[in-house]
Parts: structure tokens; sequence; C-alpha cells
């Protein structure tokens, strides 16, 4: 199941995400960085300077498509004209992979621009788990969903999250795209074990990390993209990286953007933690080995 | 309470554009029992549901304001922080965000300016916002090679009267009472728009390469673009554009213009077909 999951998602090391900021910089100055993700729907547009520079972009570096508005847990029906256009794109450029949020962002036609929770109920499971069929059947290929940093908890759950991104990742059998600074920051404002939701993810699921920064609004911490990369989440990577190998990594920054060279810095910071966290593995494993050997 | 209910009833609470306990108060004031279904439905713990609902209803209005503001600096300049603070309120009341792009969301926003009190206050608001709306479509639009004076030179004579020309896909004519296109030129510039005195204008904008860019009309120009945009024959477009002149100033106007098109890059292929 490992190999089958991740055989479509290569590893492309450490990388960051791509924004008109730094547009000018990327295509003139090439920077060592591995990959770049960008946000699918502002590339779903009929032409222009983005998808130009999408273009240009790609033809130096594998370039992810990461999707706010595919809303797989609405009760709205799934857009098809959507699903089309982000199929279309995804071949025009040959993305790596595509991915989107595990929540729902608008009902009733509208779109809040948001990534809200569900409830973590039988029913949601269910809805979520066709949608996402039928999304991979409509895209030609396996996503990745990522958790997302809630505010609020509902009444209904009967599962906890982790428990919830884990059962539909099996049951219709998609990849996670595990947000580091999401886990982070929910544990946080819900009062759960940030560690004991990575030990209830299935290794062989989870195909990339997101690390971000966030803001502490004294009462909750938010989501905001706008901070580096705290200590707290650093630590979390450190252990996610243990459980789950070093994955492909991804920075996202979308909020008083700094310099290039200040977001790129991050990336080398999570290729030297992940570096890190690997050593620990082999040599916890290589303890183990010798006491067995031992005893 | 279904999943569906659920979200209908989250939608409802964080786009009121009161704030969720306003909400919740004035449906109590009905006798409704929101209040009720809501905490049968969200936990509250450190937080009360309505705060975290808050959370959303904050995340929601000001990201789409950020946005607005991005795309209509001008407007938002001219209108003052709390003048468009406001509108944008409005606007998201009548015209909540549905498409699956952010950048789609202000679409409706000058068609709400030109019916709206800040319009009253400042007359050339709602042009103003079209004039800004025109900078973004021309940026998004789709690309298209540009017809070149040789391709043209080819076209038969006889074939000239029926041709049909078309407009690039990032092409825009604005016609306005107002200089809109010199109070945001100042606005990128960095200084405080002031309402402007009226000046009829006439302007166009397009893409060329990864450039947006603008130029004044003649009332020809206008005219003629205004034609092709209707799917005129190039006969009658030429009578517009001729219309003020006698026949041989009129052929020097239309050829002037079309060199001019030709040069921006206006144009695309046309055809010579009936419509």
């Amino acid at each position: 199941m490992s190999c089958a999951v991740r055989s479509g998602f290569p590893a492309l090391g450490f990388g960051v995400g791509l924004r008109p900021p730094h547009y000018g910089h990327v295509l003139e100055a090439h920077p060592a960085v591995e990959w770049f993700e960008v946000i699918s729907e502002n590339f779903l547009i009929a032409g222009g300077r983005p998808l130009q520079v999408l273009e240009r972009v790609r033809a130096q570096y594998p370039i992810v498509l990461h999707g706010v508005s595919l809303s797989i847990g609405s009760t709205d029906p799934l857009d098809a004209d959507y699903l089309r256009r982000l199929r279309q794109l995804a071949e025009r450029i040959d993305a790596a992979w595509i991915s989107d949020h595990l929540c729902w962002t608008g009902v009733g036609g509208h779109n809040l621009h948001d990534l809200l929770p569900l409830p973590y109920s039988e029913e949601a499971l269910e809805h979520v788990v066709s949608r996402v069929q039928r999304v991979q059947d409509a895209l030609g290929r396996r996503i990745a969903l990522e958790n997302v940093s809630s505010y609020l908890t509902f009444c209904d759950s009967v599962l906890p999250e982790w428990e919830f991104l884990a059962a539909v990742a099996e049951r219709a059998d998609c990849a996670i795209l595990l947000d580091v600074n999401n886990v982070f920051v929910s544990a946080h404002n819900h009062g759960f074990d940030a560690h004991t939701y990575l030990a209830g993810i299935p290794v062989e699921r989870v195909v990339q990390f997101h690390l971000a920064g966030h803001s502490d609004h004294g009462t909750h911490l938010l989501d905001t993209h706008d901070h580096p990369v705290c200590d707290g989440v650093w630590d979390l990577y450190a252990a996610a990286v243990r459980r789950f190998g070093a994955l492909p990594t991804l920075i996202e920054w979308d909020d008083r953007i700094p310099p290039f060279e200040r977001l790129h810095g991050e990336a080398k910071r999570a290729a030297a933690v992940a570096a890190e966290a690997r050593r620990d593995t082999r040599r916890d494993a290589t303890s183990a080995v010798a006491s067995d050997h031992r005893a | 309470m279904t999943l569906g209910e659920t979200q209908h009833l989250l939608w409802r609470l964080i786009t009121a554009p009161e704030g969720v306990a306003a909400a919740l108060a004035a449906d109590a004031d009905r006798g409704g029992s929101i209040a009720a279904q809501l905490a049968r439905m969200v936990r509250s713990d450190r937080l009360e549901a309505a705060q975290r609902l808050d959370i959303y209803a904050n995340m929601y209005f000001f990201r789409i304001l950020d946005v607005l503001k991005e795309e209509f600096p001008a407007t938002a300049a001219l209108l003052g922080e709390v003048g468009f603070h406001n509108l944008v309120t409005d606007y998201l009341l009548r015209h909540p965000p549905a498409h699956f792009s952010i950048r789609e969301a202000g679409r409706q926003l000058p068609e709400l300016l030109a019916g709206h009190a800040a319009t009253a206050l400042h007359p050339c608001a709602a042009d103003l916002a079209a004039y800004e709306r025109a900078l973004r479509d021309a940026f998004d639009a789709a690309d298209a090679p540009p017809l070149t004076a040789s391709a043209l030179a080819a076209v038969p004579q006889s074939d000239w009267p029926s041709l049909r020309f078309a407009l690039h896909p990032s092409v825009r004519v604005i016609a306005s009472d107002w200089p809109v296109d010199v109070v945001r030129a100042a606005v990128d510039q960095g200084e405080s728009p002031a309402d402007p005195e009226a000046i009829p204008t006439r302007v166009c904008v397009w893409r060329h390469e990864f450039a947006v860019l603008h130029r004044a009309l003649s009332s020809g120009e206008l005219a003629g673009l205004s034609a092709i945009a209707r799917g005129a024959s190039f006969e009658d477009v030429c009578s517009v554009i001729g219309e003020p002149y006698a026949a041989d100033a009129a052929a020097r106007e239309v050829a002037l213009a079309l060199a001019r098109w030709l040069a921006d890059g206006w144009l695309v292929e046309p055809s010579t077909t009936q419509r």
C-alpha cells in the first residue's frame, strides 16, 4: 500500500509557495528551490501573465497544484466545470500532483473563500468519501487532502479529527497532505495532543507536509501564514518526519510576504530539521537492533 | 441536524452583516430558535459557540475586504476607510461570492455602486470602479494573436465591406463623464484622490504581453470600437467613424483609427461571415 499511494507523488524535496511578489525573482534568478506549489484557482483563467509565468516557472521546476475551492465537504453538487478546468491545467503544466483541503468552503451556491471544518460524523464521512472518489475519477488521478486549522468543533462529531481524516483517506483511497502547522493550531484551539494526532494518521497515506506561521490571538491561534514557522511547529515537524519519513515539504507564506531569500531560508531550515530527524530515526533504529542482538 | 442544514445555518450566521451575536439576538427578538440550534451544533468551552463563529465571520469579511481594496485601490481611497468598509458590507449582502476564484469576488461592485449612496457623495465612484474592474479583466483575459497589417492586406478588396473585425479579448472600452484614468493614475503614484471635476473621458484598456496599458480614445475611435464590439461590418464601422466628416476626411479618419488599432494590437483575425 505504501508504494501504491506514494508512487504517484514523486520525492520533490523542499519547496515554497509561489506568490506574485516573487515572480520576477524566480524567473530571473532561478533560485535553488526544489519545487513550487501554486494556488490552483489563481491559474484557472483564460490567459495573461499568471499563466505565462506559470509555464515559464514550470520549465525550470516541478509544480504542485494546491486548491482552496474544491469544497469536498459541501452539500452543494461538485462543480463539474471547475474540475474540468483543473484537470486541463494539471495536464497543461504536467503538475506533480493536485491537492486541496478536507473542509467545505460554501453552500447554497456561495463561496466563503474560507476552509470550514466538518462534523466528524458517519454522515459526513460517507458524503466526503463518495465525493473524493468522484473527484479522483474526474481528475484521472489520486488527490491529496489536507487537514485544516479550525476554530470550532461540532457536537455531532463521533470521531476525533485524525480518525476522520484517516478514514476518508483509506475509504476513498486518496493521499494525505499533512499540514503540521494546522495540527499545532487545532491542537491548541481544541485541547488535544498534537502527537496523538500524528500517531493516528496512517503512515503510508501521507505524501506531503505543509509548514507555515500562525498568529496568537490570546483566546486562540489563527492560521494566518504571515509569520515564520514557530519553534513548536518545527519540533512537531521533526516528530512528523520521524513517523512519516522525509516527505516533500512546502513552506506557505501568504500575507506580509517577505523577500524570497527569507522564504527560501525557511525551506532550507525544513531540510535541516528533516535531515536531523532522519538521523535520530536511524540512530534509534540502530540502537534497537543492537539491543535486540545483545538480548 | 443534517450536514446540509448545519452548513446552511453556519453560512447564514458567518455572513450576517451585523455579526454573529447581533444576528442571534435579532433572531431571538423575532421569537426564533437559532441560538438553541447553534448550542446543539457547536461546542462551547473556552469560547462560546458564537465567539467561535465570529472568528470565521471576521475572516470572511476581512479577506474579501482586502481583496476588493487590492482590486479597487482608487475607489477605496476615494471613499475612505469607513466609506469603503460600509460599501463592502452592503456589497456582500447583495452579492455574496459565488465563483470558485476569489478574483471574481468584486465583479458586481461597479454595478452596485451605480445605485449606491456612496456614488451620491462621490459621483465618479461607479465609473472609477468599472475602470478598475476593466484593468483586472484585461490582466486575466485570454491570449490571442493580434491581427497584423500584412494579414489584413491579404484580404481581397471585395470582402472589406462585409469584414467583421473582432477585438482582442483583453480590450475594454470605457466612456465616462469623469477622468477615471487620471484618478487611478494619481492613486498609483501614492497621491490621495479628491473628487475630480467632470471631464468627458474615453479610454481603452488592454494587455500587451504582461503589461496592462490604457490610452485615451477619440470620439470616432470610441464609436468604431463600440460598433466592432456589437459585431458590425467594416462598412458600418466606417459609417460611425466618418459620420461627422466629409468623404475624404472620413476615409482619413478610418485609416488613421485602423492603423492605430493594428499597432496597439487591439484587433484579432476578422471574419467575413454575415450576421
